[in-house]
């Protein structure tokens, strides 16, 4: 409970992330590749089982394949051409900087599971006297810790899929009255062109309300032929073809389907929703490519197989044991479905909209397994929302896609990865299957030792994600990394990395609530762990620094303690019913099982600075922001502040802010009638323009979602609760921990 | 003969014996069933009027008012001549005197038709339902077609499209955003709730359904019988020709792959089933056809005739006699309960089956005929029957064929007669009642009957039967006593108004048979023997083991000993009175005809030669049992031959028309010089005017008759000659003592001559 954390901290005391931290620890070799790839929540691995024991944080690793690198830090691609890729015999380890060579370079030991490998007489090099080859700075394979193959016929049970983007609309009455279809329609419109994959690349439409709507886009149609099966029982496709078509050949007859689409549907009244007839549907039409579904829903499926109940808002659920039974999926069909999309090679993008319960917790199943992503627009409205919708829709269609991808991550003898947290589906014991997969997915996974002592010096790991690009090639993507094997639990801390902890630990917390009530959750996946870590280093070193009162710990963990807080109180796991709807907790929970380790840290302890000063000073470098800790205390009635969380920008307004800066800040008429909905950002004025330029400014640090700004005035209850103050990680509210 | 076609020309009506015994036994005796054969809508004479009022109606027995009745103009009275009811003359008939009569009680308004005032003209709907499991040519031809029959349509006619291969389309014509179709799976059997409940017609759904995009037809009907789907699904000619045209366009053959050794899935049964039930839904009630157009055998969903694989043929006359065809009576049944729904609905299905095989006429039959529908049997699309025919279904002007829709029909007798049932395109409303006889023929224990579709032709053939007589009514049916027949047609005209036909006959009873001199002078034997044709067809198809030609020799047989003249035991003896001097060519021909001799063509064949049999009036069909031969030759004008091996010579033209084909046939020299261009030479004029006239003739009969039949134009000894050869009384064969005479033709067949067949009856007819 409360308090079991040892002794009273100072909250002001304790380390908090600078602006500038970088978000990843250096690299200590250009062999090892970098951590925005693939990072250890320890660099330096115990070598016992016993020790590893002691160390009762999470120990594994993230992996995020297609991490967005900085200009001029691109993958190197490499061709082998016909001779081959050059991989272990044994345990199939690509080449990389670890292996040596021996016998003059006729070998290659591979550093996993030391094999002596003969090399390829066309891959054959003399070694130096130093025992390097002599070309390895020619050689990106051998030099650099990230690299990526194009991969031969071998590598392909199929010629490799074009990219293949398929529309599932709900056109339902809550469909058409929230506007989403008319955004829908006009971003997809607008990205035609800039898809990945020109000129391979495939589209198709489905809709569907009570009863399911094709589309022929057959090219030499002059308009295309909508079919609608009402079949509900045991849906059939209306034709055999053309239901998926080329997007270059065809594209104006599916311009015109986009064009007709919204005064189709303009005065619909039809309130059902048939989804699940609609996703099987779905599958029959893409199950011969495979591809991206994007399937946009408004309401709860009500209609056919799938169909699911109203279960959201049952509040004397919570803190029984059936609690963690609503954020499961209702009907095992989702999570069927979800399987057979996995197996061909569909992953499932799902928009969810709504004013009430859609239940995310069912249809976010399908995403969750399809290496998919679930975002989320509750209460939609398109003034409020329709910029955020269209920003995010558009980088789904247009940002590059892996496809058909696999995931294995190789490690040497003695451990292995036992648990794996993130969208997938496993197809065996440790290979990820991701249908398409992009730059906005890391995934975690927990190492385990399965002997009692390692003997060797070093520890490797290997990920390799195999895949089609979207203009066709079959590629293997391929981070090698390395790190010492320590029987010092000392030199563990000094070697930890906050990042992939606390990536781990949310995970591991964030599914442990799938089973367990949130108040279990709180105590065992996030408080006890901490602690627990904490005793053992305080045992190891209170001895020595007898600093009573003092919570003590590592300096490579100083900001753990802060980030716990944060998971402890982020809106996945914080309090009970009252204090998030269900939907939007589990939309937390998708996010957060999807993203990177920056977005997770910016989550769990947000970035607050002093907006009106900012604004008015006319410095609109953010690197001058100075940074505040999250406490109430530092709110001043007389100032903005910005709560910046990663999902979206809140902004605090102060009871006595003075009204001039108001005015400029949203205009004369949100300030008047007190409706921050009617709040303009003209940049009429100067601070309007650096508003303007500061929020330009963070949202290109943070491409992968569209931040949404949140106006709040002090004292505006219940709103400031749930916007800023359950923010304020330090504070502590009733019933909750926090640094007191 | 020619009282009769008098008689016909006034009322549309032929009987079988114009005077009839007064006993079921002496009528039993006549071997010959009392019947007439009853063209309800027979074209009206032009002189007479419509009557723009409502009829008056006996309030007994329902009879409309008729020259028949007796009238009391003192007492402002009719008497009813059916039941003797006295009925009173209402206000606005007050002012009639002996001298002033309404035209209903002139006798030569005996047929009379009733238009009364109405604010309501429905539209006529027209549900087209193509097959898409065609060849590309097919399909060109098919759309070619269906397009020049849209533009006939009249304006306000309403259209809907649904499309079939594997799956059933039904196009939404009224959405205007885009091609919009309901897809119907074509494997299962569908209910009619579920069709309804698919396409947004079902009440519970109604609500949910996007408001309509145009505003309501200019159809009001009561009830709101024109629901909701009207301007979804039926839309006026004018409001969707265009966009009906572009759908054509874009129409391309089904999509679905047929595996190789396999028939294309075509789900013929499921289309028929949402046509109707997307009919029943919108438009019940009122006239609407649903015209299929199939070009295969349906073999998937209900009312499949044949299976998936090629390997598998498609059930002949010997599968159906032995049993062995293992779809037909599922399939029988499905179109059994489509029907039932159709005429519950008041609605029509016609077929046009254009294919080189079967497409399932024989099965479908049934739902064609029961609705009264039209059936074109063609080899395709391109085909001139197929093209001629379509065109006429359309056509205004004197051979338009004047559709006519959702009429009922009844028969209102005097006390003695009674009503055995109806051989033709009707269906029985099971309006039961005293005038029904035990005895069933066809659609029977009724004394009304459902006409979905009915035309000018259109031909009901009724048998009656005659009640035992008993003291009591001995008086009523003293010699030369009349009996009447009401038939009554209540049907909605071509143009959308409500109309009432009737007709009101009389005829004798005769109280002292005898030897049958009275009863031969009534005898129609043109009608005898187009009865007899429908009753043999009839039975063939209903009872088992029917012997045709045996039972059509017996009745002969026993006619003959009943009106023949003759010697007992001496054949040679043997005389018949005019009126049956005919009568034994046509059993002759009748015996060798398609309607009997089965084997010779495929089921579907001879289930659209029986519906036309059935449907025609006594002279058409007269032609179809016998056809009609004209000799042309350069010695004189045209003349009638006798139907015989014996008119062909090699310097004719024959001219034969079998009904469903026109043959025109020339002799071997005519042939010759055709061939050497004589015709085209000025001095040969009159040759080219003797090739000439036997085409202009065939082509006068081709453009009156419906369906249209089929030309054959051939030479002596040419394969195509068999057309003609097959009808020929084979007087001459290769078993004759004598060669054929010089330049004529022998029959290579056993079939025995009309002589051997004549000489054969006699000598049955006269044994004691
Ligand atoms: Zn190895
Ligand atoms: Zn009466």
């Amino acid at each position: 409970g409360p308090g079991s954390m040892e002794g009273s901290v100072d909250a002001s005391a304790l380390p908090r992330p600078e602006l500038q931290d970088s978000d990843y620890p250096v690299q200590s070799s250009p062999a090892n590749c970098h951590g925005r790839y693939f990072q250890l929540t320890c660099n330096a691995l115990p070598n016992s089982q016993s020790l590893a024991a002691r160390w009762h944080l999470p120990l594994g690793a993230v992996s995020h394949p297609l991490a967005e690198a900085p200009l001029n830090e691109e993958v190197p691609v490499i061709d082998f051409g016909s001779s081959g890729i050059i991989r272990c015999r044994r345990c199939r380890t690509y080449i990389n900087p670890f292996a040596v060579f021996t016998d003059n370079g006729r070998r290659w030991k591979c550093n996993l599971c030391n094999l002596n490998n003969e090399v390829p007489s066309d891959y054959y090099c003399p070694l130096d006297q130093t025992g390097r080859r002599t070309d390895v700075h020619e050689r990106p394979e051998l030099s650099r810790g990230s690299v990526e193959f194009i991969a031969p016929a071998e590598y392909m049970v199929r010629p490799p899929m074009p990219p293949v983007y398929f529309f599932l609309i709900d056109v339902s009455f809550s469909a058409i009255k929230t506007g989403m279809l008319q955004i829908a329609v006009d971003t997809i419109k607008s990205c035609l062109d800039k898809l990945p994959g020109y000129p391979r690349t495939q589209i198709g439409f489905l809709t569907f309300d009570s009863a399911l709507h094709f589309y022929s886009l057959k090219s030499t149609l002059t308009q295309p032929q909508m079919m609608v099966v009402a079949d509900l029982e045991d849906p059939f496709l209306p034709m055999p073809d053309d239901l998926l078509v080329n997007l270059s050949e065809s594209k104006s007859v599916v311009e015109a389907l986009l064009n007709s689409l919204p005064s189709m549907f303009k005065d619909n009244l039809n309130v059902e929703s048939a989804v699940g007839p609609a996703l099987r549907s779905v599958f029959m039409i893409m199950s011969q490519l495979g591809g991206k579904l994007l399937f946009f829903q408004s309401s709860l499926p009500s209609l056919g197989v799938g169909r699911l109940k109203m279960r959201g808002n049952d509040q004397r659920v919570y803190g029984t044991d059936n609690e963690p039974s609503l954020r499961n999926p209702e009907d095992p069909f989702y999570k069927q479905m979800a399987a057979d999309f996995s197996k061909m090679q569909i992953s499932v993008n799902l928009y969810a909209f709504g004013d009430s319960y859609v239940d995310l917790a069912s249809l976010g199943t399908l995403s969750k397994y399809t290496a998919g992503q679930v975002y989320f627009y509750p209460s939609f409205q398109p003034n409020l929302s329709g910029e955020k919708f269209r920003y995010e829709l558009a980088r789904d269609l247009t940002r590059e896609t892996a496809w058909e991808a696999v995931l294995r991550i190789r490690c040497g003898k003695g451990m292995r990865f036992s648990k794996y947290h993130g969208h997938f589906m496993l197809r065996s014991s440790d290979l990820m299957a991701l249908p398409a997969v992009d730059c906005d997915k890391a995934f975690a996974m927990q190492l385990t030792l399965d002997e009692t002592l390692l003997t060797t010096q070093n520890a490797y790991f290997q990920s390799a994600l195999l895949y089609t690009s979207s203009n066709g090639e079959r590629r293997i993507r391929v981070h090698t990394a390395a790190a010492p094997l320590v029987s010092d639990l000392n030199e563990m801390y000094r070697a930890a990395d906050t990042g992939a902890i606390m990536m781990l630990m949310s995970r591991i917390a964030l599914e442990s609530s799938l089973v367990s009530k949130l108040d279990d959750v709180r105590q065992q996946a996030v408080q006890s762990k901490l602690v627990r870590a904490f005793r053992e280093y305080q045992n190891l070193f209170g001895v020595q620094h007898p600093l009573t009162g003092r919570l003590i710990y590592p300096e490579s963990l100083k900001l753990l303690p802060l980030y716990c807080l944060g998971l402890y109180k982020c809106l996945a796991l914080r309090g009970g019913h009252t204090n998030a709807t269900l939907d939007e907790r589990l939309f937390a929970t998708f996010d957060m099982m999807v993203m990177s380790v920056p977005r997770l840290l910016s989550l769990l302890y947000p970035v607050m600075f002093r907006l009106d000063e900012h604004l008015l000073h006319g410095d609109a470098d953010i690197k001058a922001i100075q940074r505040l800790p999250l406490t109430s205390e530092k709110l001043d009635a007389r100032g903005a502040f910005l709560v910046n969380d990663g999902v979206r920008f809140i902004i605090w307004l102060g009871s006595v802010l003075p009204v001039d800066f108001s005015i400029q800040l949203l205009g004369i008429e949100a300030v008047q009638s007190g409706d921050f909905n009617k709040a303009v950002f003209d940049g009429n004025n100067n601070v309007s323009k650096r508003f303007a330029t500061l929020l330009k400014s963070l949202r290109s640090r943070n491409p992968a979602v569209f931040q949404q700004c949140h106006f709040v005035r002090q004292g505006d209850q219940p709103r400031e609760g749930f916007l800023v103050l359950f923010n304020m990680v330090e504070d502590r509210p009733a019933g909750l921990v926090g640094y007191a | 003969m020619a009282h009769f076609a008098q008689q016909e020309a006034q009322d549309g009506v032929r009987f079988t014996f114009d005077k009839w015994p007064n006993s079921k036994i002496e009528a039993s005796k006549c071997v010959v069933p009392m019947a007439a054969v009853y063209t309800p809508l027979c074209r009206f004479p032009a002189e007479k009027q419509v009557l723009p009022y409502p009829p008056l109606r006996c309030r007994t027995c329902s009879a409309l008012l008729c020259p028949y009745v007796q009238i009391d103009y003192m007492g402002k009275l009719w008497v009813c001549p059916f039941c003797f009811q006295r009925n009173h003359f209402p206000q606005h008939y007050h002012h009639m005197n002996e001298n002033n009569l309404p035209p209903e009680l002139f006798q030569m308004y005996s047929t009379v038709e009733y238009a009364p005032p109405s604010d309501r003209a429905l539209p006529p709907v027209f549900l087209f339902v193509l097959d898409t499991c065609l060849i590309e040519e097919e399909l060109t031809f098919l759309k070619m077609a269906l397009k020049q029959a849209i533009e006939l349509l009249p304006e306000h006619a309403l259209v809907g499209l649904i499309t079939f291969g594997t799956q059933v389309h039904v196009h939404e014509l009224g959405c205007a955003e885009m091609s919009k179709a309901y897809v119907f799976r074509g494997s299962k059997e569908i209910s009619k709730e579920t069709i309804l409940d698919n396409l947004g017609l079902s009440p519970s759904r109604r609500a949910f359904q996007p408001k309509s995009q145009q505003p309501g037809v200019a159809v009001n009907v009561r009830d709101g019988a024109f629901a909701i789907g009207v301007n979804r699904f039926l839309l006026p000619q004018a409001d969707c020709e265009y966009t009906l045209g572009a759908l054509l366009d874009d129409l391309q053959r089904d999509a679905w792959p047929v595996q190789p050794g396999h028939r294309a899935l075509r789900c013929t049964g499921t289309a028929l089933a949402v046509a109707a039930g997307l009919l029943g839904a919108c438009v019940s009630g009122t006239g609407a056809r649903i015209m299929a157009f199939l070009g295969g055998p349906c073999t998937e969903g209900p009312g499949t005739i044949v299976g998936k694989e090629l390997s598998d043929p498609i059930r002949s006359h010997k599968d159906l006699d032995k049993d062995a065809a293992p779809h037909y009576h599922k399939a029988v049944k499905f179109y059994q309960g489509l029907s039932k729904q159709l005429v519950e609905q008041g609605h029509v299905l016609d077929l046009f089956a254009c294919a080189l095989d079967q497409v399932g006429v024989a099965e479908i039959k049934v739902a064609v005929e029961r609705t009264g529908g039209l059936v074109v049997l063609a080899e395709s699309f391109g085909n001139s029957v197929f093209k001629e025919s379509f065109k006429r279904v359309f056509e205004a002007g004197e051979n338009a064929l004047g559709l006519a829709f959702n009429g009922t029909f009844e028969v209102i007798c005097s006390k003695d007669v009674k009503i055995q049932g109806i051989i033709g395109p009707c269906a029985s409303l099971e309006k039961k009642g005293p005038s029904c006889s035990e005895t069933v023929i066809g659609q029977g224990n009724t004394s009304a009957w459902k006409m979905c579709g009915l035309d000018n032709s259109t031909s009901l053939t009724i048998f009656f039967d005659i009640a035992t007589s008993e003291q009591s009514n001995a008086a009523a049916q003293a010699a030369g006593r009349p009996f009447f027949l009401q038939f009554l047609t209540q049907y909605q005209h071509p143009d959308g108004k409500m109309r009432i036909r009737a007709t009101t006959v009389y005829r004798q009873w005769v109280e002292n048979v005898g030897n049958g001199e009275e009863l031969v002078s009534g005898f129609d034997q043109e009608t005898a023997a187009v009865v007899l044709a429908r009753l043999a067809s009839h039975k063939m198809e209903t009872e088992e083991e029917f012997d045709a030609t045996r039972w059509l020799d017996r009745s002969l047989i026993r006619l003959s000993s009943r009106f023949g003249h003759y010697i007992k035991d001496d054949p040679t003896s043997f005389r018949f009175d005019p009126e049956f001097a005919i009568f034994p060519q046509f059993l002759f021909n009748l015996r060798r005809s398609q309607f009997v001799q089965v084997f010779n063509n495929s089921p579907d064949e001879t289930a659209y030669f029986r519906m036309l049999l059935n449907r025609e009036n006594v002279t058409n069909s007269v032609v179809m049992i016998q056809p009609s031969l004209i000799t042309y030759s350069m010695q004189g004008p045209p003349e009638p031959a006798l139907l015989d091996v014996a008119a062909i010579a090699v310097d004719r033209i024959l001219l034969l028309d079998a009904y469903f084909s026109v043959v025109v046939f020339h002799g071997m020299n005519v042939a010759q010089w055709r061939n050497a261009g004589y015709h085209n030479q000025p001095e040969y004029q009159s040759f080219a005017q003797l090739l000439q006239a036997p085409l202009d003739d065939a082509q006068a009969i081709i453009s009156e008759r419906f369906p249209a039949p089929r030309l054959v134009v051939c030479d002596q000894h040419g394969s195509q000659a068999r057309f003609l050869l097959a009808k020929l009384n084979p007087s001459a064969t290769y078993n004759s003592a004598q060669g054929p005479p010089p330049g004529g033709d022998i029959l290579f067949t056993d079939d025995v001559s009309l002589q051997v067949f004549v000489e054969h009856l006699q000598r049955l007819a006269v044994q004691s």
